[in-house]
């Protein structure tokens, strides 16, 4: 056989640079900032047009966010349940075909290794969805079960149609049937189109995740049905607002990865990221249920909590201190709130701070205003619920606005 | 029997002699104590079971030399044995016997190496007893992760500690933690030449490991096995009625033992143990334990679920390939080595002329195959009478566990035609005199006892394997994660031979856990 693929330059057999998604044709002609970043290993966008009305079209229309560099795995099997319930910190059984699940799982030391979203298909057969690239850890946990692991992460795509007009979009492209669909649902809408109620910024939105090759016919279909409904693309500035704002934690920045992390304690379990109500000590056992045991009778070193600053300076990486003077934690995502008006944050605080002490806390903001410098010491309260939250979020079925 | 409930304190499973000690430790603190054996016979690797030929009473083991003293007096252990010396012969007749630290050639001269080896010996025992004072007790826990690269400096400073290295003296010290790495190979050839007394060592190092004495470690399981002073002992009576020893104890001490009674799975609720299922379907209550089966086979039959993901994963990766094999001969008459005294008949008799020679039998089952040239340690156990038939007993080194297409009748064949080749060499017409012959392999042994690869320890002693990470990180306390579910066989902590420590200390270790 004489080899045909000789001709194949390196760089066709092995790719350099960033790996296009499928909607990339689009999101190059609608790009006028020519924003990208890497997103494991694809190109994303940081900015379409303009950060801002990119984020006041999350809340005001609708926006369409390319999350296929998602990395996806597919669990199916007769133990595919037992499987992720060892797994995951919550009970699995609890999330029912058809649903959606906010999920953690930890290593054998009760250390979030990533959070992600769990798609229920059916009875024997699930998807996770996360940040960090996982396969090898997935394998781990399903050695020993019968059940089949498949990396979807590059032959799914997926989009993000968030906004309080989003599901009139839905409408007018003929997938009303997205309307019977509550907050965490998920279903075949067409075939081979899945759509979830879900999204990352607290706001009406959906997630639509479909094969590769379904990918661009679909944006469009949606971009013709949005002509009302003021749709646009966003790049991941925006969303990363929104997300502050709706009070969800990203890993490697609210929170380290501990697969990603080489220093001894910078792990984090998830009782100290503050999801106590995702860890289901109850059932049977899951990875690293006796650690976090442990330490939920030894306390917690850490709390991640909202809070809200004094001023209006974003308090991105601002140091907290206590009476003005005991250094007690650091921002760890701060924002200017545009459509709350707060000035919000996502922040550490050694425990007992942000747990049971939480009075007379100071953030140290520093100012740069045309070469000069200025440090102020804001005040700092602790906050319970979302900075953002609408109750067109879960109205069902969804009203058009 | 079926679908009848019984209640106990304990169940062991097991009935190898680490199984039998657990029990017997617990029994003797007033615990009811159940202990299950899978084969008709107790004992494990002391005796794999069913017998073919019954004249052979040491079908698997065959020597005492690290039974924990503690483990023997605790137990009140009713043995009667022999001491033996060493023999380790030279294809050139220039055989060396070695009797603890002295070193004669067969005229009893001295070895020309005798002063050398006499140091070398003195300064090995006093490092394998400090060693071996960590033998009896749960190794200490380590804070803070085993991903940390500083965990092996950490693991060896807590090691100093833990042994008071403090009136050894600093020089002594360091070429102590030096040693625990170091290969046996390079330290004998350096002291004594590389030949039979260096050859001796070696062999007694790496048996039944997968590796060479030129493999980093190999000074640490040598030093295991000097740990509890390494006389040489054979039970009158053979193995067997050694195994009798340990059954005697367990009895008397009240624990109830049950052969063919195979576990299928242990009973797990609320991450606590509450008992075991035989394999007819006999439900055995019980608050504890303690399973003298290797992790990944004790996983199993609780149930993976129920363990953490890396623990499950270190269990799956243990290094446990084993090497040793077994070749039994019943024999028309006395078999004589060349240049062998007649008396000398009745020692251990190794084929390990050299250091070389060990690493050299080894190289080949690294690939899964046999080498032509195998140690061989050999025991006579009627040399002393003429009366027929007679036996011979030797551990075959190095006969890998799962040679490609494994070990089909042709291969045995040819292994067994080249261990007697070997034994021809050393004691010309013994062929001739074969009456009857059975080779067991690692696979067989595996296959008989359930050890994962058939491995002498259960698990490589390896210092990955050894200790703190004793077999494996997560499960090297006795305990498993699962209250109330403990390991007591050679895989835990101190690890394998006949010592009875890694039984003794489980217990005390479920007692003290308030597991019972
Ligand atoms: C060829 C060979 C020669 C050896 N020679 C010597 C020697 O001369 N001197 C020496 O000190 N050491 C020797 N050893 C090593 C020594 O025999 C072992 O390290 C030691 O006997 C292990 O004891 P144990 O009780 O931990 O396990 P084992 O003796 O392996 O006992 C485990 C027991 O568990 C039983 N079992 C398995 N699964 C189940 C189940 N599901 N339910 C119920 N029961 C089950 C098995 O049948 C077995 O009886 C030798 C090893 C080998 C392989």
């Amino acid at each position: 056989m004489t080899d045909t693929s000789a001709a194949r330059t390196l760089e066709e057999a092995v790719p350099l640079g960033l790996i296009p998604t499928v909607f990339q044709p689009r999101l190059e002609a609608l790009s006028s900032a020519k924003s990208w970043m890497g997103w494991a290993g694809y190109q994303s966008a940081v900015v379409i047009e303009n950060m801002e009305f990119e984020y006041f079209a999350i809340r005001n229309q609708s926006t369409l966010f390319d999350v296929s560099p998602m990395h996806k795995y597919r669990i199916q099997g007769p133990d595919a349940e037992a499987m992720l319930n060892r797994m995951m910190t919550r009970d699995v059984r609890k999330i029912r075909p058809g649903r959606v699940g906010y999920t953690l799982w930890c290593d054998e030391e009760g250390m979030v290794i990533d959070d992600g979203t769990l798609f229920r298909f059916g009875p024997d057969d699930f998807r996770l969805c996360c940040q960090e690239r996982m396969l090898g850890w997935v394998l781990d946990a399903a050695w020993g079960f019968d059940v089949q692991v498949t990396d979807e992460s590059d032959t799914i795509s997926g989009l993000s149609l968030q906004g309080p007009t989003s599901f009139s979009i839905l409408k007018d492209a003929g997938l009303d049937a997205a309307a019977a669909l509550k907050p965490f649902d998920l279903a075949e809408i067409e075939p081979g189109l899945w759509i979830s109620r879900t999204g990352f910024t607290g706001d009406l939105g959906y997630e639509l995740w479909m094969k590769n090759a379904d990918g661009l016919a679909l944006w469009d279909r949606l971009w013709d049905a949005a002509r009302d409904w003021g749709l646009k693309a966003i790049g991941f500035e925006a969303l990363n607002l929104a997300r502050i704002e709706a009070g969800f934690i990203a890993a490697q920045v609210d929170f380290q990865p501990i697969h990603s992390t080489l220093r001894l304690g910078r792990g984090r379990t998830p009782l100290e990221l503050g999801f106590e109500r995702l860890v289901d000590f109850e059932k049977d056992h899951f990875n690293g249920r006796r650690a976090l045991l442990q330490q939920r009778q030894k306390g917690l070193r850490t709390h991640l909590v909202k809070i809200e600053l004094g001023g209006f300076k974003p308090s991105n990486g601002a140091l907290l201190y206590h009476r003005k003077t005991k250094e007690v934690g650091h921002v760890t995502s701060g924002a200017w709130s545009p459509t709350t008006k707060r000035n919000i944050a996502l922040a550490e605080l050694k425990a007992p701070y942000g747990g049971q002490v939480q009075d007379d806390l100071w953030a140290e903001i520093y100012v740069h205003e045309e070469g000069q410098w200025d440090r102020r010491l804001v005040p700092v309260t602790v906050q319970t619920s979302p900075f953002f939250s609408h109750p067109r979020a879960r109205a069902t079925p969804p009203r058009p606005f | 029997m079926s679908n009848t409930t019984q209640n106990f304190d304990a169940v062991i499973i097991g009935g190898g002699h680490n199984g039998l000690t657990a029990a017997t430790t617990l029994a003797r603190k007033g615990h009811s104590v159940c202990v299950l054996e899978r084969s008709s016979v107790l004992g494990g690797m002391m005796s794999v079971g069913g017998a073919e030929a019954p004249s052979f009473t040491s079908r698997l083991a065959h020597l005492l030399y690290n039974l924990n003293p503690k483990v023997e007096r605790e137990l009140g252990l009713r043995l009667n044995a022999r001491n033996l010396t060493t023999v380790s012969l030279a294809p050139n007749g220039e055989h060396v016997e070695i009797d603890g630290g002295k070193a004669r050639m067969m005229d009893g001269a001295l070895h020309p190496k005798a002063v050398a080896f006499a140091t070398l010996q003195t300064r090995l025992q006093r490092f394998a007893t400090l060693l071996s004072r960590l033998s009896l007790r749960t190794p200490p826990k380590l804070s803070g992760s085993w991903t940390d690269p500083e965990t092996f400096g950490e693991l060896m400073g807590l090691a100093g500690i833990g042994l008071g290295l403090k009136g050894m003296g600093k020089v002594e010290m360091r070429e102590f933690l030096r040693a625990l790495l170091t290969n046996v190979h390079d330290l004998m050839v350096d002291d004594l030449d590389d030949g039979p007394l260096a050859g001796a060592m070696a062999a007694d190092a790496v048996r039944g490991s997968f590796s060479g004495p030129k493999a980093p470690g190999t000074l640490f399981s040598l030093l295991y096995r000097l740990g509890n002073g390494a006389n040489l002992r054979a039970p009158v009576g053979g193995m067997a009625s050694a195994v009798a020893a340990f059954e005697d104890a367990a009895a008397r001490a009240g624990c109830v033992i049950k052969r063919q009674s195979a576990v299928r799975s242990v009973l797990v609720q609320g991450d606590r143990v509450h008992g075991v299922e035989l394999d007819d379907g006999t439900v055995i209550h019980a608050k504890a334990v303690l399973s003298s089966i290797g992790p990944q086979a004790t996983i199993n039959l609780a149930g993976i679920q129920h363990f953490d993901v890396e623990i499950a994963r270190r269990a799956k990766n243990l290094r446990a390939k084993g090497t040793a094999g077994k070749l039994n001969l019943l024999l028309k008459a006395r078999p004589e080595f060349s240049g062998l005294p007649a008396p000398l008949h009745q020692a251990r008799l190794l084929i390990a002329p050299s250091s070389d020679y060990v690493e050299h039998a080894f190289n080949p089952v690294k690939y899964g195959s046999f080498s032509e040239a195998p140690t061989l340690e050999i025991l006579l156990p009627n040399a002393h009478t003429p009366e027929t038939p007679q036996t011979l007993s030797a551990v075959v080194g190095y006969m890998p566990h799962d040679p490609p297409g494994g070990w089909t009748d042709a291969l045995r064949t040819k292994a067994e035609r080249q261990i007697m080749a070997v034994l021809e060499a050393y004691a010309p017409g013994i062929g001739d005199r074969v009456q009857h012959s059975e080779l067991l392999t690692p696979t067989d042994i595996q296959t008989e006892t359930g050890a994962a690869g058939g491995h002498w320890h259960h698990g490589e002693m390896g210092i990955d394997q050894i200790l703190n990470v004793r077999p494996i990180n997560g499960m090297a306390h006795y305990q498993c994660g699962v209250e109330g579910l403990y390991l007591c066989g050679a895989s835990a902590h101190p690890g394998g031979d006949i010592n009875g420590a890694p039984g003794r200390n489980s217990a005390l270790q479920a007692l003290k856990d308030g597991a019972l």
